[in-house]
């Protein structure tokens, strides 16, 4: 888990070219959207496509954006919940 | 102002409904809807969606889809027309996307296959079809295209710059705008449901509508209906989605029935953008209920049935509503089980018959732009209606980029005599934009909002710019190249929204307004490289009236693989080339200071006597020596031969001998180089001469007359620089 986060830090910054942060800069708990990192729907949906296409876990943004983007811990529990390639 | 009046005397529709007016409207009643699985290309099992399709195509000597279904609704909407039209004025998007995806999918790298790539070139199309001499003009404004492209046309009529315009829509369905609208997830799996209250979004459509518009003091015996009035507005709220409260829609609505001299009680029925998204259906309900409040006409949207085909859908709607109004009919709401009680509206659900006196129709586009039109029956009394305002267009301010930098570096090099070809480095472009505002913009973003900034910064002027005009010979290339290019290398599976909603031309003109919170018209053109004069004669015609600032941006970007596929001029230029110009400007009555005028737009194709023409509309030889000092020419690489000969003709025949400035020679190849040229031109017009190193033997005072800016090659224009 811990694995994951460190690396969707990662992914996250280079799917939306957030060229003045750091992995560091975002916080496990922090808020995705709307927070500080200035997150949008289209940077949601950016990640959407990321996490289909190296996680092969697709969601459905009007019924899952708000809860499984709410902060990267959420995210990570998500993506390891429903991903074939990754054991919970 | 004069007491034109527009009327509806031809139209055209090919959708997936139907084929033709009479057939379509066969099918309204009939409840037919033309929606199904895609055929068109083929798509991995997990991305099947339904899309509306025409199946009755066919691909003919390399001519893309769009061009076909274009000339297929223009030759019904000219059908009892014994003359071509004056002027055509087409919506569009994605022109010859669908034929381009095919080959750069296969690695053709043959530039002919290309030549119907552009957006523009489905209105150039027709006009070499139906020989009209133009102008020619393209509106890319995403979905609200048709219907802006409407308001257009309204204009150029009621100033009397044209006596009958072709206006119209079309769009096919292509890779882009499947996979594009699904990466968005605004596609419904089970179709398009508007306002139901199990909606999921849109289904991707294709077709188009065109009808024939002519200006009138009374109605002709032929006419359909009456184009009362149409109205634009900007979000300036958000790149992809719609302001929730409804607030751009409602002003474009507002803005239509006060051009259409009327009050938001006549409106019988109201033709709903109604997309069938969550948000789109969502905010224009609001604003229909900030509009009409409890008293609201009935309303139905027919992309239920017809699905949703982008540029073409205004121009189809519009015609649906023009036979709504002659043959007493309102169609209904495909799609709609039970209505979402959230959106607080009563659609009409089944097509019934009904005396419809007064149609709004609604379109509503990426970008935040949005176009409204008002169409009435046409034998009704009417008081006549006048937005005459301040005749000129004033210079406030201006600014450029080029390889060699932005305007002060431009200036100077020119100056010099010294080519300022080259593309400039993208840090240095966008210097000045922060990391944030940047983050998801490429090259053509950042020009044109980069552009937009410092023109307004050069004015001075304490509000900020209201009214925006785009002009862009080939939209953002990055973003539609990282598209494709993504979406190819994943087999079909994945892509980026970002680049999808960034790929629209008009993706920059909505940006800018955000940068500004500029919410009046927004308008991009586009037409190769006459685009940025398109943008200049869409500011003046759309702008009477008004009295806030005004920007007219263009530019193009140098794309490594795709200029040179697409612009012939380009590929034939060994240094790659790119920027553009960006012009702040103010209604005024004054006829003193620099003032710049669109004075005149045609198609060089069949039309012998268009030099001759060009020296007539200037007022003839005596005026033109008398105001111009100089004449810059724009002779696109690529027409070099026909464009020496025109200017050979232009000089011989107005007899005009001041410096002539070539100026691609410095600007280098690319489609808004004439955007770079108007900046130039007012700069050397502000210090009242010509720089030596470019006049040659010649005078270089301007002994205070103004510069000509003429456009040569396959169109010729003229652009007035006057002090």
């Amino acid at each position: 888990m811990i694995n994951l986060i460190d690396e969707l830090r990662v992914k996250i910054i280079d799917t939306l070219n957030l060229e003045d942060i750091v992995p560091d800069d975002i916080g496990e708990e922090d808020q995705l959207v709307g927070g500080e990192l200035g997150l949008d729907s289209i940077d949601v949906l950016e990640l959407v496509m990321m996490i289909e296409k190296d996680y092969s876990v697709r969601i459905d943004n009007k019924e899952l954006g708000a809860e499984v983007f709410a902060n990267l811990k959420a995210l990570a529990k998500y993506i390891q919940k429903k991903s074939p390639g990754l054991s919970n | 102002m004069t007491d034109i009046r527009v009327y509806i005397t031809g139209t055209g529709l090919i959708t997936p409904v139907a084929r033709g007016v009479p057939e379509t409207k066969a099918s309204i009643m009939n409840g037919a809807r033309g929606i199904g699985p895609l055929t068109l290309f083929p798509v991995p099992r997990d991305r099947s969606l339904p899309v509306g399709e025409i199946n009755e195509l066919f691909e003919i000597d390399g001519l893309p889809r769009t061009h076909q279904f274009a000339l297929i609704a223009a030759e019904e909407a000219m059908a009892d027309s014994k003359d071509a039209p004056d002027a055509i004025v087409i919506g569009g998007t994605t022109g010859g996307m669908a034929l381009t995806e095919k080959h750069l999918k296969r690695g053709d790298t043959s530039r002919d296959l290309f030549k119907y790539h552009a957006t523009g070139s489905v209105a150039e199309y027709l006009a070499a079809k139906l020989k009209c001499k133009g102008p020619v003009i393209t509106v890319s404004t995403a979905c609200s295209s048709g219907t802006a492209a409407i308001k257009v046309a309204l204009e150029m009529l009621r100033e009397g710059k044209a006596k009958n315009v072709l206006v119209g829509g079309a769009d096919s369905l292509c890779r882009l705008t499947y996979y594009g609208f699904n990466a968005l997830q605004l596609i419904d799996p089970a179709g398009a449901r508007p306002l139901d209250i199990n909606r999921r979004g849109m289904t991707v459509s294709e077709g188009a509508g065109m009808l024939l518009l002519e200006g009138k003091d009374k109605a002709p015996d032929n006419a359909m209906a009456e184009i009362l009035g149409a109205g634009l507005s900007c979000d300036a709220y958000h790149p992809s989605s719609p302001d929730p409260e409804g607030t751009g829609a409602l002003a474009a609505m507002r803005a239509a029935i006060k051009d259409g001299g009327i009050s938001p009680s006549e409106i019988d029925y109201v033709n709903l953008h109604g997309t069938g998204t969550i948000d789109n259906d969502l905010s224009e309900a609001r604003a229909l209920d900030r509009l009409f409040a409890e008293d609201k006409p009935l309303l139905s949207s027919v992309k239920g049935a017809f699905g949703h085909s982008l540029a073409a859908a205004g121009a189809i709607e519009a015609v649906i509503s023009a036979m709504s109004i002659s043959d007493n009919f309102v169609p209904g709401n495909a799609g709609c089980n039970t209505p979402d009680p959230e959106l607080r509206l009563n659609p009409v659900i089944e097509p019934i018959e009904r005396d419809i006196q007064t149609i709004l129709s609604n379109s509503f586009g990426f970008g935040g732009n949005n176009a409204s039109v008002v169409i009435g029956r046409p034998e009704e009394e009417r008081a006549s209606i006048s937005s005459q305002g301040p005749p000129h267009l004033a210079v406030v301010g201006c600014a450029c980029i080029t390889g060699a930098g932005k305007t002060r570096m431009t200036e100077k090099t020119v100056s010099e005599g010294r080519s300022c070809k080259g593309i400039l480095p993208i840090r240095d472009v966008s210097r000045d934009l922060s990391l944030k505002t940047v983050r998801r913009l490429k090259r053509l973003s950042r020009l044109a909002l980069s552009l937009a900034i410092a023109a307004h910064k050069d004015s001075g002027e304490s509000d900020d710019p209201n009214s925006l005009f785009f002009g862009t010979g080939w939209g953002p290339l990055s973003e539609t190249y990282d598209f494709l290019t993504k979406l190819y290398e994943s087999e079909e599976h994945f892509t980026s929204p970002t680049d999808f909603i960034g790929s629209v031309h008009n993706a920059p003109a909505g940006l800018i307004a955000i940068q500004f919170r500029a919410t009046g018209p927004n308008i991009t053109t586009t037409g190769g490289d006459y685009s940025f004069e398109q943008s200049l004669m869409a500011a003046s015609l759309l702008t009477k009236g008004r009295d806030d600032l005004i920007l007219v941006v263009g530019a193009d970007e140098s794309h490594e693989i795709l200029s040179g596929l697409f612009d012939d001029s380009v590929s034939g230029d060994q240094t790659p080339s790119d920027g553009g110009g960006a012009l702040c400007l103010r209604r005024a009555d004054t006829s003193v200071g620099l003032r710049l005028f669109p004075a005149f737009f045609e198609y060089s194709k069949d039309n012998p006597s268009i030099i001759l023409s060009l020296i007539d509309n200037l007022g003839g030889p005596d005026r033109i020596k008398s105001k111009y000092g100089a004449l810059f020419a724009g002779i696109p690489g690529s027409h070099r031969d026909t464009g020496r000969n025109q200017l050979s003709q232009f000089l011989a025949s107005s007899g005009f001998e001041g410096p002539v400035i070539d100026y691609r020679r410095f600007t280098g190849e690319f489609a808004s180089a004439s955007a770079v040229a108007a900046v130039l031109a007012i700069c050397f017009a502000r210090e009242g001469k010509i720089p030596e190193a470019l006049c040659g033997r010649k005078s270089s005072s301007l002994n205070g007359k103004g510069i000509l800016i003429i456009g040569l090659g396959k169109f010729v224009t003229a652009v007035e620089v006057i002090t």
